[in-house]
């Protein structure tokens, strides 16, 4: 029956708060944000009007015209008109205007009247409006464009009940455009000053320009020295969160895995199943989910920053830096939140206009050291420096770590970025930066909420098939012996390290180490794991346990010669490939997707992989010389 | 002859938005170059008042009561004159 029922179609300006409007009628948590373009593709919810009748809503993305551009935009635009299969005409247009951008978002909202839909009009944001000072007459304004006018404050849930109102049958009548009459040439001209002439009746504004909170605001937070200053130390804050109040939740999401694994071993008799769920499944599953802080941490402070305002500041303070890797401001966020993961980072690229950019941001996001490496830099760091944890050094080899994987991301992208040619139609830098507005609580949560949940959605289905697939490979063909090392020598995944050792030979380890890189390709965190169980390491009661063993272990490790396998040379061989090299299968799917294309993320992973080889050989033996 | 020397005047005080003064208000007197249509459908058009907030790679300014970053290419198409 839902063919059946009438459409209503949302549309207005970008940032104008469409989205926010549609969560409001029908109550769904759509992502928005305080940042033009968030909305990048349709989607549709239902609601009821008082009278009991129910109604479809298409929440539209913003567009400034209705003659093309961007291809969300252009997806604005085909609905409108009809032109979109499976998707009927909409039967009314609710047209969202900023009430204090009046001038501006009126000419859109004229150009919907002149398609001939019954329209009705949305003024959201009239608080805004009002505090800075904007004198509003809906009744005029309605009189003067034949349509209705609800005055709404859809963050707040003011004026819903009203504009339910409106869009109740019988439909309003068909609005006519009477400034349409003339040329056709010059309608865009017309339009606009017919839009002035109704702002002077029904939108006064004060005159002169009053610094409002924003200005002042953009006065420190922009500024060329303390913008900077503020944008670091705001940078620094969301790090040092990410990577110190997360590790409490990780600690009890630790505990409860560590209970998990104990009970079922208990309960159930030795054996491959047992091996498998304890192994395989908690231990697989639980080294993926313990991320899960971390990454609602970051989203929760990306949802922050882009509910604020702030983010829109961010991109424009980074401009001139990626403008020299060939990329703008708009590749900020996405590399930002590669620092988390890959995943939303690629995901995120969808608000860079042009099409080339937006390639090269997805090619270049995978060298953000995400977290996933973490751990792997948490076990060979300390190795460099004796055994010794903790002090200045680490924390300055932490930092070079983390700057060298972001210099050859963006030395990369320029030179991509160079190889791709310029755009047909060049793309100017241009973005509207929002008043700074209070956060919106609750969608900050539901965002953060829903991301938590995919991702775990994500760990119940793809990397549950691969440790799956992993245990399987470490556990047949079995031999009779109890050593473990032998067993593993034995099984699968044991001959693909022995055929491997020639190639991971030369960065200076040997094939259990070869093993463990090929088992971390899956996820990179299950490097740690494999070397535990590859040099006989017995887990200990904490992370920090284990991998305080495992280092000692490794520090002792020979080559059957005698020589000190772990050296200096090595880990940073080692090193310096985790910090190049593709090892996420999921981010390879993700990029396949958003770019359209499994060549492009193949020749990412090849690339990669092949890259990070080089370098670590590159590394190994330049710094054999030294050390 | 007053009235020619005004006009001429008055085009000789017209400058591009990129080299317009930082803080001060400017009416927009026409647009000029390929992304004109652009920089309308953003809310540049002729007669509307704009103040310069910043200068740099890119400015910053704002036109009725948004705050708009552009790069300097965009600013050099628009051309302001005094409020």
């Amino acid at each position: 029956m839902s063919d059946a029922l009438e459409t209503v179609a949302l549309a207005g300006n970008p940032n104008a708060g469409k989205t926010t409007l549609f969560n409001a009628l029908t109550g769904s948590a759509q992502r928005t944000g305080n940042y033009a373009g968030v909305t990048v593709e349709r989607k549709t919810g239902e609601f009821f009007t008082p009278h009991g009748r129910k109604l479809r809503l298409v929440d539209l993305p913003g567009c400034y015209s209705l003659d093309g551009g961007s291809p969300d935009q252009e997806i604005a635009r085909q609905t409108l008109l009809g032109g979109i299969e499976g998707e009927p005409k909409p039967d009314l247009v609710v047209c969202v205007v900023d009430a204090s951008n009046l001038e501006r978002h009126l000419v859109l909202a004229m150009s919907i009247i002149e398609l001939g839909l019954p329209v009705v009009i949305a003024l959201n944001m009239v608080d805004v409006a009002e505090s800075a000072g904007l004198r509003l007459d809906p009744p005029k304004l309605s009189e003067e464009l034949g349509v209705p006018v609800v005055p709404i404050q859809a963050n707040a849930n003011k004026g819903i009940v009203e504009l339910k109102q409106a869009l109740r049958h019988p439909f309003p009548a068909l609005p006519e455009a009477n400034w349409k009459d003339g040329p056709a040439e010059d309608l865009a001209e017309r339009r606009r000053a017919r839009a002035f002439q109704i702002c002077e009746v029904a939108a006064r504004r004060p005159d002169g320009h009053a610094s409002t909170l924003s200005d002042r605001l953009d006065a420190w937070l922009l500024h060329p020295f303390w913008g900077w200053i503020a944008f670091i130390a705001m940078m620094l804050l969301v790090f040092w969160s990410i990577f110190s109040f997360a590790s409490i939740p990780m600690g009890w999401i630790e505990n409860l895995q560590g209970l998990l694994a104990d009970s079922v071993s208990n309960a159930m008799p030795e054996g491959d199943l047992r091996g498998l769920l304890v192994d395989g499944i908690i231990g697989g599953v639980g080294s993926v989910v313990i991320f899960l802080p971390q990454i609602l941490l970051l989203f929760f402070f990306i949802g922050l920053l882009e509910s604020s305002g702030y983010m829109a500041r961010a991109s424009f303070l980074m401009d001139g830096l990626m403008g020299r890797a060939g990329l703008s401001g708009k590749a900020f966020l996405p590399l930002f939140s590669s620092y988390a993961c890959a995943i939303p980072g690629v995901m995120a690229t969808r608000t860079i206009d042009s099409a080339k950019e937006r390639m090269v941001t997805i090619f270049v996001a995978p060298w953000m050291s995400c977290s996933a490496r973490l751990p792997v830099y948490l076990v060979l760091v300390p190795l460099l420096l004796g055994g010794k944890e903790g002090g200045l050094v680490q924390a300055v080899i932490f930092f070079g770590i983390y700057a060298l994987g972001t210099l050859s991301a963006l030395v990369v992208a320029r030179l991509l970025r160079g190889k791709l040619g310029p755009d047909e139609v060049p793309h100017h830098f241009m973005l509207e930066l929002p008043p700074y507005r209070r956060p919106q609580w609750s969608y900050v949560f539901r965002h953060v909420a829903s991301r938590g949940w995919s991702f775990l959605q994500k760990a119940g289905t793809v990397i549950l098939a691969i440790v799956i697939l992993l245990w399987a490979a470490q556990t047949y063909p079995k031999t009779d012996s109890e050593d473990p090392a032998e067993q593993l020598a034995h099984s699968a995944m044991g001959r693909v390290g022995a055929v491997i050792e020639p190639i991971v030979k030369p960065l200076g380890v040997d094939g259990r180490t070869g093993t463990a890189i090929l088992t971390s390709f899956a996820a990179r965190e299950v490097f740690v794991a494999s070397m535990s169980q590859l040099f006989h390491v017995e887990e200990g009661e904490t992370d920090e346990e284990t991998w305080q063993r495992l280092r000692s272990r490794l520090a002792e490790e020979t080559w059957p010669d005698g020589r000190p396998m772990f050296t200096i040379p090595a880990v940073l061989g080692l090193l310096v490939f985790f910090i190049y090299a593709l090892q996420c299968l999921p981010t390879t799917a993700v990029v396949a997707r958003e770019s359209g294309s499994w060549k492009w993320a193949i020749g990412q992973f090849v690339f990669m992989s092949a890259f990070a080889w080089i370098a670590a050989f590159a590394v190994f033996r330049i710094s054999s010389m030294f050390f | 002859m007053a009235l020619a020397t005004a006009n001429d005047l008055e085009a000789d005080s017209l400058l591009s938005l990129s080299q317009a003064k930082v803080g001060c208000d400017f009416r927009i007197r026409f647009l000029n170059g390929p992304a004109c249509e652009q920089l309308r459908q953003l809310g540049f058009c002729e007669s509307l008042q704009v103040r310069k907030l910043a200068d740099g790679r890119n400015l910053i300014c704002t036109v009725c009561g948004t705050r708009l970053a552009l790069s300097r290419e965009l600013a050099n198409q628009v051309m302001v004159g005094a409020a």
